[in-house]
């Protein structure tokens, strides 16, 4: 029974991270149709202004959350502004914009913080374990799970009940309708890409005392993250929730059998198995082209 | 998102400037040993060669079928593996395990030949399998793919995904593969009684010869019937399934033979470089095809296989210097993205249309004299 809360327990802190990597591309993907494939390197930025942010002006991971998010979120607004508004009508295309955009990130923090590993420090609040149901586990694990649940629920709140998140749904629904209603659709896809290029990098920081920093962190992260929004069904915020729920639970389950390794594998077949006969997803009510 | 896109006027109208471009490569490939005398650099243009066989085969599939395949370096490392597993099995007993198994085995304590090595023991097989097999896989990803239709973004990070995760498989499962350091201590490639050494020309006229082939090949492909049907599905893929066709069974042939043809170029390029690491699988060289491809001209075949090479043969003249060689990967990124977003044909769309533009200027003149004299003659 232990083994077995145990087990569940570190299931739910992989969905947590994975929901918290997930959110922002979900968003961009959902909003925009856009895969953001430098997502993983804006994970990576937000690990290393955590760590920099530490090393260099002694701030707590918690007190750099703010300051991270908004630069991050800075430079997601600088890349849609200078490169993806020109790619208006070519999806395709952006896919490969993003890549080259995250290849030279990824590069460009190796020239100047160095190629080796670097860690950041836990904040010392929840550097201690806390005992649920008999079993010890992390306070900061659970503090992640919290944040990630506060992150979706804000996103949500901020989607459907702002004027911001009501202009954006209506410009997914038909761009030129929302423009001809007043709606300034460059101005609010450049504000989308930024919130979830801000929340990749508060992703980032959360997960930096968790795993070493490195340059090329974000790669796994990117392909995770793009499982659960498959999983989950455009355009559904439920359903990444869910979604990374459930593919935390089975990661956690296959590497506790196996390994990380043979996890990973076993997930993505399922997952290309399911696209055969769901390609919209498991959570998505309905599809749009 | 149908947005009707500019439609290339389908080649079949303009065949000659491009058959003669790449006949024209072809011979200088053919003919290139005469002119340089030297075995280091031809092993290395045998290299840049199958690097442009390899970017000639994601051209097929991303810029004839509309597949982006951003994970075309699995077939590579699936077909370079398959040739490095049969030439590991050949070397001689002094670097093997009893029983001729593998160095890299015995150090893992593994005692008996894995079932799944045991057909490479023919060379015949693995040389059919290193094509075979990643055709095999493209198709049965295709079918998964094509048959729940889906479109091209997904596509594009259900290949790249497939590849990390066979790419972490491989280094993990190192009792088996080699893990981490590849195959290495092969054995030469024996056909027909020829040795091919890497560094000799035997070698290099395997490569030109395949490479060759397979470009007139590819080219001779994308002027049939199911070539043009698989354009028309890249420019418009509901009109073509409302005229009946199978859009789906097209766009697996497309994707299977683009990873049969780079899993030939993986086979090369074992032979070429000696061994077989998890980097010919990896994200940076998936990245890189991709961007000579943009780079040459994705629609294009001898576009992205020149791209390959200009773009490889820069990298490696700039490689002599560490420094260099890490800004140089900020650049072609910055390069990448420029290409993207202004040159989306490449080199090879700027020379057709200078090209073009080149012969309306000069045929305009006796257009115009022709006009001139018709209406006088009508006055």
């Amino acid at each position: 029974m232990d083994q077995f809360i145990q087990q569940f327990l570190t299931g739910l802190s992989i969905g947590s991270i994975l929901l918290l990597v997930a959110i922002g591309l979900s968003i961009i993907y959902g909003a925009m149709g856009i895969i953001n494939l430098a997502h993983g390197e804006f994970v990576m930025l937000g690990a290393y202004a955590a760590w920099f942010l530490q090393v260099q002006f002694g701030m707590g991971l918690l007190t750099s959350l703010v300051p991270i998010f908004l630069l991050v979120a800075a430079f997601g607004w600088l890349i849609e502004r200078f490169v993806l508004s020109f790619l208006n009508n070519r999806p395709l295309d952006t896919i490969l914009a993003t890549w080259g955009v995250g290849i030279m990130l990824q590069q460009a923090v190796r020239l100047t913080a160095g190629g080796e590993l670097r860690y950041v420090k836990m904040p010392e609040a929840l550097s201690n374990s806390t005992d649920i149901l008999g079993v010890q586990i992390s306070l900061y694990r659970v503090f992640l799970l919290v944040a990630s649940l506060v992150l979706f629920a804000a996103t949500w709140l901020l989607m459907n009940r702002t004027t911001v998140g009501m202009k954006l749904r209506a410009i997914i629904q038909d761009r030129s309708v929302a423009a001809s209603f007043g709606v300034n659709a460059r101005r609010i896809y450049g504000l989308t890409f930024a919130y979830g290029a801000g929340l990749a990098g508060l992703a980032g920081a959360l997960v930096s005392p968790l795993k070493s920093v490195s340059p090329e962190m974000g790669t796994g992260y990117v392909i995770d993250a793009f499982m659960v929004v498959v999983l989950g069904g455009v355009q559904s915020l439920v359903g990444t929730v869910a979604s990374a729920f459930i593919l935390g639970e089975l990661s956690g389950v296959i590497a506790f059998l196996q390994n990380d390794t043979v996890a990973k594998a076993i997930v993505l077949l399922a997952i290309v198995v399911l696209i055969r006969f769901r390609p919209q997803g498991m959570f998505a009510t309905r599809v749009r082209a | 998102m149908m947005q009707p896109k500019s439609i290339d006027p389908i080649s079949r109208h303009r065949p000659s400037a491009e058959l003669v471009a790449i006949l024209l490569v072809c011979a200088l490939v053919i003919v290139a040993p005469v002119l340089l005398n030297n075995d280091y650099l031809l092993n290395k243009v045998a290299r840049y060669l199958v690097l442009g066989m390899l970017a000639m085969s994601l051209s097929l599939s991303w810029g004839y079928a509309g597949i982006l395949n951003l994970g075309q370096a699995m077939s590579f490392g699936l077909g370079s593996y398959a040739m490095a597993m049969t030439l590991k099995l050949k070397t001689v007993p002094v670097h093997t395990g009893p029983q001729g198994l593998p160095d890299f085995m015995v150090w893992n304590n593994v005692t008996q030949l894995p079932w799944f090595w045991w057909p490479f023991e023919s060379q015949t097989f693995a040389i059919f399998a290193g094509m075979a097999i990643p055709a095999a896989v493209a198709a049965a990803l295709g079918w998964f793919m094509f048959r729940g239709r889906i479109t091209g973004v997904y596509v594009a990070i259900i290949t790249l995904a497939a590849m990390v995760v066979l790419n972490l498989v491989i280094i993990d499962q190192q009792q088996y593969t080699g893990g981490f350091n590849g195959i290495t201590d092969l054995a030469q490639l024996e056909l027909f009684g020829i040795a091919f050494d890497a560094y000799g020309r035997s070698t290099y006229y395997l490569v030109a010869i395949c490479m060759t082939g397979a470009l007139l090949g590819a080219y001779a492909f994308t002027r049939t019937k199911a070539g043009l049907i698989i354009q028309a599905i890249r420019d418009h893929e509901s009109r073509v399934r409302y005229f009946g066709y199978d859009v789906g069974a097209y766009q697996i042939a497309a994707f299977a033979l683009s990873a049969a043809i780079a899993g030939l170029a993986g086979m090369l390029y074992t032979i070429v470089m000696e061994f077989a690491s998890p980097t010919f699988l990896g994200v940076q060289l998936s990245l890189s095809v991709v961007v000579w491809c943009a780079v040459g001209g994705r629609q294009s075949l001898l576009g992205a296989l020149l791209g390959a090479i200009l773009v490889a043969g820069v990298q490696g003249a700039l490689s002599e210097s560490a420094t260099f060689l890490e800004t140089w990967t900020l650049v072609m990124g910055g390069l990448f993205v420029l290409i993207v977003l202004f040159l989306p044909k490449g080199l090879a769309g700027l020379v057709s249309s200078l090209w073009t533009l080149a012969r309306q200027r000069s045929f305009r003149p006796f257009r115009s004299l022709h006009r001139i004299g018709q209406t006088e003659g009508g006055a």
